[in-house]
């Protein structure tokens, strides 16, 4: 295009003068010869410019003149230019003034420098998208030097199961190199036992949980707990449906699990031997009847640790039984469930619960069966229970009601069963214990919390 | 690998002449030195060569470790005299590559006999304790990490330029991309901050050689009194203030400093 004869001048100055961008001219050594309007008033400075800044290396904040002498200067006088310098503004009273610039130097005939022109943009906005894409960058760098150094396998595999980043934690724990193993099916790569094709199977399973969880033995005779998560938002158009892999290694501390668990089973063992010893000490000691009711209570303490199970993946917890157990010892010694009636949800127990509730229930049957309901034919036994809230933990009431029985007097002395009931249930485990002599029969109820 | 192919070392001149050595400063390489060099072919022998981890020098030798010592620039320096057997040396330095020579002279004083300095600085950090200003300030330093961060200058290489008038396409292409000054990012950082938070005060003080220092009236990187306290503490040491603007007069004013250096050196 071109402009009027006459416009000519007037425009050409316009769009030097004021120009969308900064453009300033120097001679060869940096002094500064022309400064257009539009950088002059991002500098903050006065028309005509500030005669103590009178070098372009002046316009640039402390870095920005190291830059320029170190490495701006010199390439424009080697190579004749730069280009997208990524560079600050010293404005003067005002925020430094983030700018891209680029440079061309002017030769005259004989190759000479005769100037430098400049062209200076305003960058904040792409200064700060690039902050934070370096930010980005950063992070994701830690990032991988974390999964690079950590002691865990760390893998990521397909949506086909193929794995396709193995970490360094993944070499030293299973032996194989990531040539060896990427691109291959995971569940080939890392063999576990009795788990064939382990990751589509799980991977299948776990549908809308955030992760999944196991314990496994891999073929190199190790224990892993191997989590698996997907990666990524699932559902999303055209969003990775990869998974993340962790395999740790917990082969001591399942060696440790197993070691208790032969300790844990051993010290069964004895203590059952134990209470068999005193109970033959007893009868060889003791009068019969005396002999048989201390043997008949030592059976049901036995029992109550017989009904210390531990949960099987959770060895290192207390060891915990769940009420309907117990009760099922008294149903038996009661005469069974027609004359035994039992009610309520499950309930765990810890130990020292057990054996109190253990010996208390013994007791109570025992007497239901000397002088209550279960001392006639029609009589009957009916325990209910509840639990207040979730999980099988909380506060919890049992209730005995005897029905059918002969009818009931108070007694008139406590005997040592009301006794040992009292002292196993409020003093050891601090429940709330009530007992009532109603004529159709008699009651009981305790309440503590269970857990 | 040999210090002559490591330093990318070019020899030039009478093999009987007196030895220059030319040292190179911060941001760039030995190329800052071709409008000053060839003009001591005839009467010297011209040695130019780029610092480890800048130009063509061998990148894997710069171990970060061991350069964040300016005394193993020195160190390579010295290496390099050995290997071409030269003695009686003057060395010139620009800026931080004045302070390697500065350090290589006073370690091996039977192999250097003079310095040149152009635009020397001690240290560029201030130092208000001792009453030292060196023109910046910490955060200013931090701040030309950041910067050098941001320009990698064709690291690795950029598209082809597009300046004004210079066809894409054209065979020249090659030669248009910002291939001077082009470093290793991670190196000119570390480089940056070995240079820029050196203070080598004390090694001044005790220069071994008479030390000739080109100082420009107005340079943006190195304040007059810093020039003043030269002139004062290194032993032996003579003042030329250049009428010149900026920090790189072996560019600027390249006839300046030959006339310069040649008066001093008596070879006019």
């Amino acid at each position: 295009m071109s402009f009027e004869r006459g416009d000519g001048l007037d425009v050409a100055t316009e769009l030097i003068e004021d120009a969308p961008c900064g453009i300033a001219v120097t001679d060869p050594d940096g002094r500064l010869r022309y400064v257009n309007k539009t950088l002059t008033q991002w500098l903050g400075l006065p028309p005509g410019g500030d005669p103590s800044r009178a070098t372009f290396a002046s316009l640039l904040t402390g870095p920005g003149r190291i830059f320029y002498d170190t490495h701006m200067a010199p390439m424009m006088r080697l190579q004749g230019f730069v280009r997208e310098i990524s560079c600050t503004l010293d404005v003067q009273d005002g925020p430094p003034l983030p700018v891209m610039l680029s440079g061309v130097a002017r030769r005259d005939a004989q190759g000479v420098c005769t100037r430098f022109d400049y062209t200076v943009f305003d960058a904040r906005e792409r200064r700060a998208y690039e902050e934070a894409l370096r930010r980005a960058k950063r992070e994701a760098g830690e990032l991988a030097a974390i999964v690079s150094s950590s002691p865990n396998a760390i893998l990521r595999v397909d949506s086909g199961g193929c794995v396709r980043s193995w970490n360094n934690g993944a070499v030293r724990l299973l032996g194989r190199s990531a040539e060896q193993a990427l691109g291959r099916p995971v569940a080939e790569a890392i063999q576990l036992l009795d788990r064939p094709d382990w990751f589509m199977r799980e991977a299948r399973a776990l549908r809308d949980e955030a992760e999944i969880s196991f314990e496994a033995r891999h073929a190199s005779a190790r224990d892993f707990e191997v989590t698996l998560a997907p990666i990524g938002e699932r559902g999303l158009p055209g969003a990775s449906e990869d998974w993340s892999v962790i395999l740790r290694d917990v082969t001591r501390r399942k060696q440790a699990e197993r070691r208790l668990q032969v300790i844990f089973d051993e010290m069964r063992h004895r203590m059952k031997n134990t209470l068999g010893v005193v109970a033959g000490i007893a009868r060889q000691t003791l009068p019969g009847p005396s002999a048989e009711q201390l043997v008949s209570r030592l059976q049901a303490l036995s029992s109550a640790h017989d009904a210390l199970i531990r949960p099987d993946d959770d060895i290192g917890s207390e060891p915990v039984v769940e009420i309907g157990a117990l009760l099922a010892f008294s149903c038996k010694a009661a005469g069974g469930s027609a004359r035994f009636v039992i009610q309520g949800p499950r309930v765990r127990l810890s130990a020292r619960q057990a054996t109190s509730m253990s010996m208390a229930l013994h007791e109570l049957v025992t007497n239901a069966l000397k002088y209550g309901a279960l001392s006639s034919e029609q009589g009957q036994v009916r325990v209910d229970y509840t639990l207040d809230g979730p999980g099988e933990t909380g506060p919890f009431r049992l209730r005995w009601r005897e029905v059918g029985g002969p009818p009931v007097t108070p007694p008139t002395r406590q005997g040592f069963g009301s006794k040992m009931i009292g002292l196993v249930l409020q003093a050891e485990l601090g429940a709330e214990v009530r007992s009532e002599f109603a004529p159709e029969g008699f009651r009981f109820e305790v309440a503590f919390t269970a857990g | 690998m040999t210090a002559i192919l490591r330093n990318n070392v070019d020899v030039d001149g009478p093999v009987s002449a007196g030895p220059m050595v030319f040292v190179h400063g911060f941001g760039c390489d030995r190329s800052m030195w071709r409008d000053v060099a060839p003009a001591f072919v005839q009467t010297h022998r011209i040695v130019t060569y780029d610092l480890t981890g800048m130009g063509g020098s061998d990148l894997s030798a710069y171990e970060p470790r061991r350069y964040a010592d300016l005394q193993s620039h020195a160190d390579d320096l010295l290496e390099i005299l050995e290997a071409l057997s030269l003695r009686d040396v003057c060395l010139v330095g620009h800026s931080i590559g004045a302070s390697i020579a500065l350090l290589a002279a006073n370690r091996a004083p039977e192999r250097v006999s003079r310095l040149v300095m152009v635009s020397p600085s001690p240290a560029f950090l201030d130092d208000p304790e001792a009453g030292y200003r060196g023109g910046f300030a910490r955060e200013e330093i931090e701040g030309l990490v950041k910067l050098l961060e941001e320009n990698q200058l064709g690291w690795p290489m950029q598209m082809a330029p597009t300046i004004t008038g210079q066809p894409v396409e054209a065979p020249s292409t090659e030669t248009l991309t910002q291939s001077f000054c082009r470093t290793d990012p991670e190196i000119a950082r570390h480089f940056g901050r070995v240079t820029f938070f050196s203070d080598r005060r004390a090694d001044y003080e005790r220069a071994a050689c008479p030390v000739l220092i080109l100082h420009c009236s107005d340079d943006a990187l190195v304040p007059m009194n810093v020039a003043e306290w030269m002139r004062d503490r290194v032993p032996d040491a003579t003042l030329e203030v250049l009428e010149a603007s900026g920090h790189s007069p072996h560019m600027t004013v390249p006839d300046k400093v030959v006339k310069t250096i040649r008066q001093h050196l008596g070879t006019a």
